[in-house]
């Protein structure tokens, strides 16, 4: 059985660290190292409870916690694969890739509207074989959703202020596919591949910086052939602050802490550069949550988990009383998955006096 | 049970800017995203679902030109058996009536029974071709089905009225149905599904296969005709309420009484 060649599920020693760690696992069934237990028995993907399986978020805790490298979540996707073959998709799921498919992105959206975001901003778009020195990935969530705009005209702000010159594609953007890919949509995700390898090979591109570290992880992961440099845009701005490009000449004292997008972190490892960029804001004092980097809990927004509620109290709700109990003011993060889930489960937990949530690209842009 | 569907492959203009053509007559098309008309999308689901309990055949059958193809690459890799474009030039600019006449010529040689139509379809919504094509057949039809239940010889179905009710009448065999959104929930096809499908067969049939003659069809032989198209002038009126919440609250709650909104 191929599978268990290709994930190295024959490797697996079935200590359950995986199950044991996993945050979906804590509040529902979902049991991944069961999962794989059968796989091998069975030599067959296994029988599953429907809506368990669309609960895990492809977070990467059991990967980042197996002793023997595997990835169990990959498991959870190939399961999903077969469920889209036979069209066994949660609706709310099925209209989003209907979405990606149509309008290539998962919100529904038309593509003429992709770019109104940007109106009145100086945002200038790719022409065919131009040479890019950064191409601005916007990604679907900042270029359509009104709270997410927000992050993406911040980080427009940030790259004037740096003197960044940068192209973006305009209404030619497309979905990456990192959320297709996680539901298991894997046909789908190899037309976007090539779709986009097709658009990107129309430029001489140098560097692509992306608002979303679900867009980063993905071309930087999944994408074979990509001729440029990828990184998510606090890679860029650490950067930009030691090069002393970036320069802030407001004081912000304020108690800040910061959330780890799973896709950011515990996918890339990518856990020094948000806190450089926090750190070196004037006046911020910096503390961390009990549990950061790679134990940072997942906010629910992988794998599909924006198109699918899940049962059982919200994972953003416990982060964002943990936030709480450090006591930050502000919950900053990086990722428009996390931002969303974790403003929404403020105000769910009637947290919105005591704890606000942030993008750092919008804390930043405040203080110049 | 052989079930016949058919569907209609529309233009996505729910958020879309629609732009009327030089002709006055038709909006331009270059840039819209097409697909299966949402209602006709229930309608072979319930085929499909019909199918899978009964089983039987599904063929899907469309009025339309070659990008056409695409709706029906997608009820084929859905899982209906057999698909059918009833495409030519002279069929251009037919009406509900003549595109229900198409239909017929076509269905009326085939096994059936059960034909599934949505009740309407989203781009021009006249909502005649079920019933039309049943009169035409000479059977029995419901419209705005919101259940099926097959019992032998007939199906019991239930129509969506005004103000949330619902008839449950018996139909007769063949019948034709016209089937409301929400009557099931649509399976997903993938995109590999729809790729292995691109290898089915699509059968076109013309106006000489289907028997007809030109001054039958498309806009000689239709009794409506489309005089022109336009956009509505927008005339709204919009009032900024200011105040604290409450105060707002109430403002709000006073004109949407005065507007007749609220009881």
């Amino acid at each position: 059985m191929e599978v268990l060649q290709r994930l190295n599920l024959l490797g697996c020693i079935q200590c359950g660290v995986c199950t044991g760690s996993c945050p979906i696992s804590l509040k529902s069934g979902f049991n991944v190292r069961k999962l794989v237990r059968e796989t091998l028995l069975y030599k067959n993907l296994p029988e599953h409870e429907e809506d368990v399986i669309w609960g895990c978020t492809t977070c990467s805790t059991c990967e980042v916690r197996c002793p023997r490298e595997i990835k169990p979540f990959e498991l959870v996707v190939d399961i999903r694969s077969m469920l889209v073959e036979e069209g066994v998709v949660p609706p709310t799921i099925r209209d989003a890739l209907e979405s990606v498919y149509k309008h290539g992105n998962p919100w529904g959206r038309v593509r003429g509207k992709r770019s109104e975001w940007a109106e009145g901003l100086n945002v200038k778009q790719a022409s065919e074989g131009e040479k890019i020195s950064l191409l601005y990935f916007v990604g679907c969530t900042p270029a359509y959703d009104n709270r997410i705009q927000n992050v993406a005209r911040a980080l427009i702000k940030i790259f004037e202020k740096t003197g960044t010159d940068f192209r973006t594609l305009g209404n030619n953007e497309n979905c990456c596919g990192s959320e297709v890919y996680g539901i298991g949509e894997k046909g789908l995700f190899e037309l976007l591949v090539e779709e986009n390898l097709n658009l990107f090979n129309r430029y001489d591109i140098k560097l692509m910086v992306t608002t979303s570290p679900h867009c980063y992880n993905i071309f930087k992961n999944k994408y074979n052939g990509l001729k440029f440099e990828v990184q998510h845009y606090t890679q860029y701005i650490a950067k930009m602050i030691e090069k002393g490009k970036l320069k802030f000449s407001k004081k912000r004292e304020e108690t800040v802490t910061y959330h780890d997008p799973c896709f950011l972190g515990k996918k890339n490892g990518i856990y020094e550069e948000p806190r450089l960029v926090i750190e070196n804001i004037p006046g911020v004092k910096f503390v961390e949550m009990e549990r950061s980097k790679s134990q940072s809990l997942c906010c629910e927004g992988g794998g599909g988990r924006m198109w699918f509620d899940f049962s059982g109290e919200r994972l953003s709700e416990v982060r964002v009383k943990e936030a709480v109990q450090t006591g930050a003011s502000i919950l900053l993060t990086s990722c428009p998955f996390c931002l969303l889930n974790l403003e929404d489960a403020v105000k769910t937990t009637g947290m919105e006096e005591t704890i606000k949530i942030m993008d750092i690209a919008e804390f930043i842009a405040e203080v110049f | 049970m052989n079930i016949i569907v058919c569907v209609k492959h529309v233009p996505d203009t729910a958020e879309a800017e629609v732009v009327i053509d030089n002709s006055g007559k038709d909006i331009k098309k270059e840039n819209l995203v097409f697909d299966i008309n949402e209602w006709d999308n229930y309608a072979l689901e319930e085929a499909l679902l019909l199918k899978e309990k009964h089983g039987g055949m599904v063929t899907v059958l469309t009025v339309g030109s070659e990008a056409a193809n695409e709706t029906l690459r997608k009820c084929l890799a859905k899982g209906a058996d057999e698909a059918f474009r009833l495409d030519d030039e002279a069929f251009k600019r037919s009406d509900g009536y003549v595109i229900a006449k198409i239909l017929y010529s076509a269905i009326k040689n085939m096994k059936y029974d059960l034909i599934l139509t949505g009740v309407q379809a989203s781009d021009d919504g006249y909502a005649q071709v079920g019933v039309t094509l049943a009169e035409m057949l000479g059977i029995q039809h419901a419209s705005m089905v919101k259940k099926v239940e097959v019992k032998n010889g007939f199906v019991r179905v239930h129509r969506e009225l005004e103000g949330g009710l619902e008839e449950v009448v018996e139909v007769k065999l063949p019948a034709v149905l016209t089937i409301q959104t929400g009557i099931n929930e649509p399976r997903y096809v993938s995109i590999a599904g729809i790729r292995r499908a691109a290898r089915k067969e699509i059968k076109v049939l013309g106006l000489a296969e289907l028997g007809l003659k030109k001054e039958e069809v498309g806009e000689a032989g239709s009794p409506t005709r489309l005089e022109r198209l336009f956009v509505p002038e927008a005339t709204k009126k919009t009032e900024i309420l200011t105040g604290d919440p409450s105060t707002v609250a109430t403002k709000l709650s006073e004109i949407l009484k005065e507007k007749g909104v609220l009881g």
